[in-house]
């Protein structure tokens, strides 16, 4: 269908406010430049929004859900669908625009990405806001747009199956927000399969201020690929390199969790709001207790051989049935970063959380913060809406998630995040308000891992673990969350040489290592151009003082604390090589020229 | 089923016994399910693909493995496998929250409660109605050309049995009956968990021919010990 292998040629947008849809043809250098999902959607996102200060909740922030040239097609651990919009989180320090925010991009695995491609696009955008809390029904080359108000604040465990009954129909793949997006809290989610999120950055919160309860898709196509055969070969490989290893394997035995442990005891990881990087009691709630007490089943997204994803069952006053967790990110932000070794506990945090369609990440960060400034006594119980925030304490931390998505009392200003709440709490508590850029920082402490402290600050989004602690790094995971690949399984070598073959059969365009992290460089740079023209400065690639200050006392890395002269020097070193200004962060002219930027 | 056991089960280990495989035939003795005589003499061997429902981890490659194998492609007037689009798949992964993943694919019913149920006149040289059974590879065809297209196979099929048989949305034809891939199938063959074997068709086989919601919920009470199924009505 169209000229371009690998892809379909087309998006489908729709504009809520008119009510009607449309397909858009994508120009195919577009596609060979800016490949899909986190690329293609900042192409998309900079040819859209022509000026800087654009309201994140306005009607014309795009909202966008791009797959890539993977997707759709069995390529192992293809499930990736990339949410790109504009932040309604992050801010720099001074702009000339009241709006001004990053790009935001959020990661999320299941089966919706391909889904979108079987539908017969390459993504999907929307745009306006409906007048009504509504959802999106696509069918192939039919799209519906249908009132949603009886789904008015339910949550989106209930809503999963609810939405599937309303549908009739289960072959529809499912995204949805919960209470929070629908109440505009920022850091909220889109949740999927009732246990996957597209969970930094704010994409929820889009969602919500467009009146967008849900999107369902189904689709009966597929694209096609450039050279047949190559593909077939090359898939064989992939398989080979992955399917029965001892690799798959310790995917499948405990997924991210393992890590629960290990970076405690490796002095890496949050705990009471990024004071410590060793949790004692980390063995309560990492990956063998799990597998333990918890864990019933491992599960898969599309495609996988790795099955990284855990359900079960838990006990007790907060038992229930567990959709996921812990994983690194959730079992740390919401036990070690808040004390509680708790695993029922924890697990029903973690279901609230979701349930209530907020991000895991920035919900744990922020009652973090909480638990510390009522500790030092900056806030007291009347503040907190009588809620005894003790480190540790689950009834304490689910009463707040709770007020955050509802934002009720305290929740109001919670949901603000901890820059706007420091903010307003002042008394030096902006030290101890871990963000970046507005956004929080996630499961991975930074005292003794300064390489991570680098992807926190220069990531595009505000503090992101996963951008990349270099800049190979970064410019290779751009560039794999352009794909519609998971980055879960490219830690395995031997798959790295059939994924750029595969890539090569499928696009018609031959990537080697080095045209991989080019084409990521050039996606890395366009996102800076797109910060940068909203007022992003150097000052704003910048830590809390907690970072410099506060050596850890137990652990592993005990001591460990950032020198700010040396963390100062490894930022300029980085901005030369990237060809930026050190000064301004601006992308140099001899760069842009170099990756073919310099006309946009 | 821990009741009916008189508690001498613990629960992890029914759970590992409860998917289809060798533990679960041991299981189910005691649980005293007979085992019934199911080839009648004379009749062939049926050989099937089954699901161990504790492996399976609903990723979905089966599907695109089966519509690799049987949706080929023509790629400059050479046969080639296809590009696996689930869409053409004869074995469907339903996935149910809480998590539940059930591949459905044709059971092989010795008694063909679809070929019984095709309105069609029998062939008088061959006695074969539009749809029957291959005498060559014992799989379920349908002879498009004799087919109305009524849907009755499909129908019979969800009443009786896995409902795997899907009526074609603008033929009425039906569709998705398994292949066996000439005896080597791919679904079985590509599963990257282990989680389904080509055997022999045996109706005592806890589970068999029962359709992916009843199945789920069965697992989903093990499992999680919850009544409150999502999507099973």
């Amino acid at each position: 269908m169209s000229g371009k292998p690998g892809y379909h040629g087309r998006i489908l947008e729709i504009d809520l406010s008119s009510g009607k849809s449309r397909t858009v043809t994508i120009a195919p250098e577009d596609l060979d430049r800016f490949v899909g999902g986190q690329g293609l959607g900042m192409k998309l996102l900079w040819d859209r929004l022509k000026k800087p200060g654009v309201d994140a909740l306005s009607p014309e922030n795009p909202l966008m859900f791009i797959p890539g040239p993977f997707s759709g097609l069995p390529v192992p651990s293809s499930s990736r669908t990339c949410v790109v919009t504009k932040s309604p989180i992050t801010a720099p320090l001074k702009s000339d625009h009241c709006h001004a925010s990053t790009v935001t991009y959020s990661n999320m695995g299941g089966f919706f990405g391909p889904e979108i491609r079987f539908a017969g696009y390459d993504g999907l955008v929307v745009v306006g806001k409906a007048k009504e809390l509504s959802y999106i029904v696509i069918d192939d080359g039919k799209v519906a747009i249908r009132d949603a108000r009886k789904f008015k604040g339910m949550r989106t465990d209930a809503f999963d199956k609810a939405f599937l009954e309303e549908l009739g129909d289960r072959k529809y793949k499912t995204v949805y927000i919960g209470p929070a997006g629908e109440n505009l809290v920022p850091y909220s989610s889109i949740i999927h399969t009732a246990g996957r999120a597209a969970g930094r950055g704010g994409s929820g919160c889009v969602m919500g201020s467009k009146n967008l309860k849900a999107i369902a898709v189904k689709g009966s196509g597929q694209p096609g690929v450039a050279d047949h055969e190559r593909f077939l070969a090359a898939l064989e490989k992939a398989r080979r390199a992955l399917y029965g290893t001892t690799y798959a394997k310790s995917w499948a035995e405990q997924g991210t969790a393992r890590a629960i442990v290990g970076n405690s005891n490796a002095g890496t990881e949050s705990v009471r709001n990024y004071r410590e990087g060793t949790f004692t009691e980390a063995d309560k709630i990492g990956g063998d207790a799990a597998r333990r007490d918890v864990w019933v089943r491992d599960f898969a997204c599309y495609c996988c051989p790795l099955a990284c994803k855990k359900s079960g069952v838990t006990k007790g006053k907060y038992g229930g049935v567990v959709h996921d967790g812990p994983e690194y990110e959730t079992g740390v932000m919401l036990g070690s970063n808040l004390m509680i070794s708790d695993m029922p506990g924890l697990l029903r945090a973690i279901y609230n959380i979701d349930d209530l369609g907020l991000d895991q990440i920035s919900t744990g960060n922020v009652i973090g913060f909480l638990m510390e400034a009522y500790e030092k006594g900056m806030i007291d119980r009347q503040f907190l809406d009588g809620i005894d925030l003790k480190w540790g304490s689950v009834d304490a931390t689910l009463a707040m998630i709770e007020k955050i998505a509802a934002k009720d009392g305290v929740g109001a200003l919670a949901a603000q995040g901890v820059a706007n709440l420091s903010r307003h709490i002042g008394q030096g508590s902006g030290k101890f308000a871990i963000h970046v850029k507005g956004l929080e920082l996630a499961a991975h402490n930074i005292q003794g891992n300064q390489p991570r402290a680098l992807s926190y600050v220069t990531a595009s989004r505000g503090a992101c673990h996963l951008s990349g602690d270099d800049i190979a790094m970064q410019n290779r995971r751009a560039m794999l969350d352009s794909t519609g690949m998971c980055f879960f399984p490219t830690f395995e070598p031997a798959l790295e040489e059939p994924m750029l073959e595969l890539l090569s059969a499928i696009t018609g365009r031959e990537y080697d290592k080095a045209a991989f992290e080019k084409a990521g460089e050039r996606i890395f740079n366009l996102e800076k151009l797109f910060n940068y023209r909203e007022g992003f400065r150097r000052g704003d690639d910048k830590l809390p003082d907690r970072f410099f200050e506060d050596a850890f006392t137990i652990g592993a890395k005990k001591g460990a604390v950032l020198d700010r002269r040396k963390f100062e020097d490894m930022l300029t070193k980085y901005y030369q090589e990237r060809g930026w200004d050190p000064e301004t962060t601006k992308p140099g002219p001899a760069k842009l020229k170099e990756l073919g930027l310099d006309l946009v | 089923m821990t009741k009916e056991n008189g508690g001498t089960f613990t629960r992890r280990e029914f759970l590992k016994g409860i998917g289809v495989g060798g533990g679960a035939v041991v299981l189910f003795g005691q649980f005293g399910i007979h085992s019934a005589a199911w080839a009648l003499s004379g009749e062939p061997t049926l050989k099937m693909v089954v699901v161990d429902y504790n492996k399976c981890t609903g990723c979905r490659t089966c599907e695109t493995a089966c519509s690799s194998r049987n949706r080929p492609a023509s790629v400059s007037g050479k046969e080639l496998p296809g590009l696996g689009n689930p869409y053409f798949a004869n074995i469907m992964v339903h996935n149910f929250n809480p998590d539940v993943d059930v591949p459905n694919v044709c059971a092989m019913c010795a008694d063909t409660p679809c070929a019984r149920a095709c309105p069609v006149e029998p062939d008088p040289k061959t006695g074969r109605r539009a749809l029957y059974r291959d005498q060559g590879s014992h799989t379920m065809r349908n002879d498009a050309a004799r087919c109305i297209g009524c849907g009755s196979c499909a129908k019979a099929c969800a009443s009786q049995r896995t409902g795997v048989i899907s009526p074609n949305p603008e033929t009425g034809k039906p569709e998705r009956m398994c292949t066996l891939c000439g005896g080597d199938p791919q679904c079985v063959k590509r599963c990257p968990f282990g989680a389904l074997s080509y055997v022999e068709v045996r109706r005592d086989r806890k589970f068999y021919g029962l359709g992916p919601k009843k199945i789920a919920a069965e697992l989903a009470r093990n499992w999680y010990g919850t009544a409150g199924f999502g999507g099973v009505k």
